[in-house]
């Protein structure tokens, strides 16, 4: 049944003219789950969602959207979902609240409490022109017209750029809100640390393609972790480049540098026939996994070439 | 109550409108209410100039009501302004939020592509034709008070004309920006076509070789059939609206088939 699925796509392929958009991209969002959409810039991720909005029409495949055709039932459908683009702009020269009236009374009537308690929330303030805004409070009008008339499906493209570091945990706090009401979120990142708090899976797409659909935690599974071990006395580096998940061992005397990735126990079992004086181990950065499972492994090249 | 992105298009459009309502009042006014003044000019500048260019510069006669009425707000710079007004209005019903990013957001409301065209043509139609219909509204007052003799059912067959040239050229730069998302396209195509659309008609009634050309032009519907003097024509005025109808239908049915913000 497609109506379990808020998104469904597949074999979604657009090019403009010869210039590659997405290709053969088949996913399912599930209702009420949270998918962090993640990839390098000019990856393809606002060409996606584009084409779930119906901005853009798919070169070839399909997509569904809360069990809607998103060109046929536009206007049903966009009732039920909040976007965020990515790159904002605001038609018109009002206050952020008059701006926000016309959102709401063009998707039907909005409890104007609803959009105050947002606007408290992100601590903006409704009275200022959007257009005199800087790029953090337009953020926040972006966000509060996305979530004001709590759709069933929220599409935000980069939704935390240009939000200080606290705005972007109350963005987090309202996401987790979101899935606990029931609602799908759907938000594409080029940062994994943005995202890995609050999604339940991540989709990581390259050079228009899907490159993986993962649980979060697994990814955290396969945490590559930098360790530094102090011995007592200087050991021999052969030692430990033979165990398995260990590699870059560079040892300077007493000294041992390496990266684990997976479990830490081979490298633990064998320091510990050492006299050990300390150990620090980084905590798993996710960023590194991602760049090193989905960009390094399959050719750096690419990954600079799609950021470009 | 009327629908949101129409309240919303004319809020954002509301001090262009005024501006262009301004000028058009301020030029309407002050050329017929000098009526009398320019008399006496009138009559030189049309001695001192040769047939060929009263033709072109579209002056029938200055000496007659008509005539002064015709050269002075319906040949020229009255439908200049208000083609202007028409076309940079109309560029932003589509092609400049489509440039400036403010689409997506405008997109992004529960309206159909084609309701969503269509509402941001009617808003913009409806402000374009109060614009239009000033010259219309004021010369009904100003024409009898400085005595000029012309049957105001002449005068107004020539006001609606304008209003209906209006549409026709407001139908046209809608389907340039329909189709190519694009102010710079609006402002080309349908400035350049206006611009030949005038001189066909103004050359066509130079030449008897050229003389077929004005049917081309809606100019010639507009003011060839010389309302002033003769009145009503409906099947030019009529062609008018035919063409500004179906070509805003052919950029609505356009902008429902392409990319949008590429």
């Amino acid at each position: 049944m497609t109506s379990d699925y808020a998104v469904l796509t597949e074999d979604l392929t657009k090019f403009y003219g010869q210039r590659r958009g997405i290709e053969s991209l088949t996913l399912r969002v599930g209702a009420g789950e949270v998918l962090g959409f993640l990839g390098p810039n000019g990856a393809g991720k606002t060409t996606t969602i584009r084409l779930l909005l119906d901005f853009l029409r798919p070169t070839s495949g399909s997509a569904t959207v809360l069990g809607l055709d998103p060109r046929r039932d536009k206007a049903a459908l966009h009732r039920q979902i909040g976007y965020l683009p990515g790159e904002l702009s605001f038609p018109g020269r009002e206050t952020a609240g008059d701006l926000l009236r016309f959102f709401g009374a063009a998707r039907g009537g909005v409890a104007w409490s609803q959009v105050t308690a947002l606007a408290e929330r992100l601590d903006l303030d409704l009275s200022r022109p959007v257009r005199t805004m800087s790029k953090g409070n337009k953020q926040k009008v972006g966000l509060v017209q996305a979530f004001m008339h709590r759709p069933a499906l929220l599409i935000l493209d980069e939704p935390t750029s240009g939000l200080d570091p606290l705005m972007q945990q109350e963005f987090l706090a309202m996401v987790r809100d979101a899935r606990d009401a029931g609602q799908t979120v759907f938000m594409s990142s080029h940062v994994l640390a943005e995202v890995q708090h609050t999604a339940d899976r991540v989709a990581i797409i390259r050079d228009g393609r899907l490159a993986a659909v993962e649980r979060v935690e697994s990814l955290g599974k396969r945490a590559i972790r930098s360790v530094e071990i102090h011995f007592n006395d200087p050991v021999d580096p052969a030692e430990f480049d033979v165990l398995p998940g260990v590699s870059e061992v560079t040892v300077s005397g007493p000294v041992l540098r390496c990266t684990v990735s997976g479990r830490l126990d081979p490298l633990i079992k064998m320091a510990a026939r050492h006299e050990v004086v300390d150990m620090l181990s980084a905590e798993p950065d996710l960023e590194e996994t991602f760049l090193s499972f989905y960009y390094h492994s399959e050719g750096a090249g690419d990954a600079s070439r799609a950021g470009a | 109550m009327l629908p949101a992105l129409v309240r919303k298009t004319w809020r954002d459009d509301r001090r262009a409108v005024l501006g262009w309502a301004v000028g058009v009042a301020a030029f309407t006014t002050i050329y017929t209410s000098f009526y009398r003044q320019f008399q006496g000019a009138a009559e030189l500048k049309q001695e001192a100039l040769p047939q060929g260019m009263l033709d072109f510069l579209g002056i029938a006669d200055m000496f007659s009501p008509a005539g002064y009425l015709q050269a002075t707000i319906f040949s020229l710079v009255g439908p200049l302004l208000v083609l202007m007004c028409a076309i940079t209005l109309t560029a932003r019903t589509i092609a400049r939020p489509e440039e400036d990013g403010g689409m997506e957001l405008l997109l992004a409301n529960p309206l159909s592509r084609t309701a969503f065209a269509g509402q941001r043509l009617a808003a913009t139609g409806t402000a374009v034709t109060v614009v239009a219909a000033i010259p219309l509204l004021l010369l009904f007052v100003v024409v009898p008070r400085v005595g000029m003799d012309i049957p105001l059912s002449n005068v107004a067959a020539a006001g609606v004309g304008l209003i209906a040239l209006v549409w026709c050229f407001t139908g046209i730069a809608f389907l340039a920006g329909a189709v190519s998302g694009r102010r710079s396209s609006v402002l080309a195509v349908t400035g350049a076509l206006a611009v030949a659309a005038y001189m066909a008609n103004a050359i066509s009634g130079m030449s008897e070789g050229w003389h077929w050309v004005r049917w081309l032009s809606p100019f010639h519907y507009f003011i060839g059939t010389d309302p002033l003097h003769t009145g009503w024509h409906p099947v030019e005025l009529l062609i008018l609206v035919a063409v500004g109808a179906a070509t805003a239908l052919a950029g609505v049915w356009a902008f429902d088939r392409r990319d949008v913000g590429v």
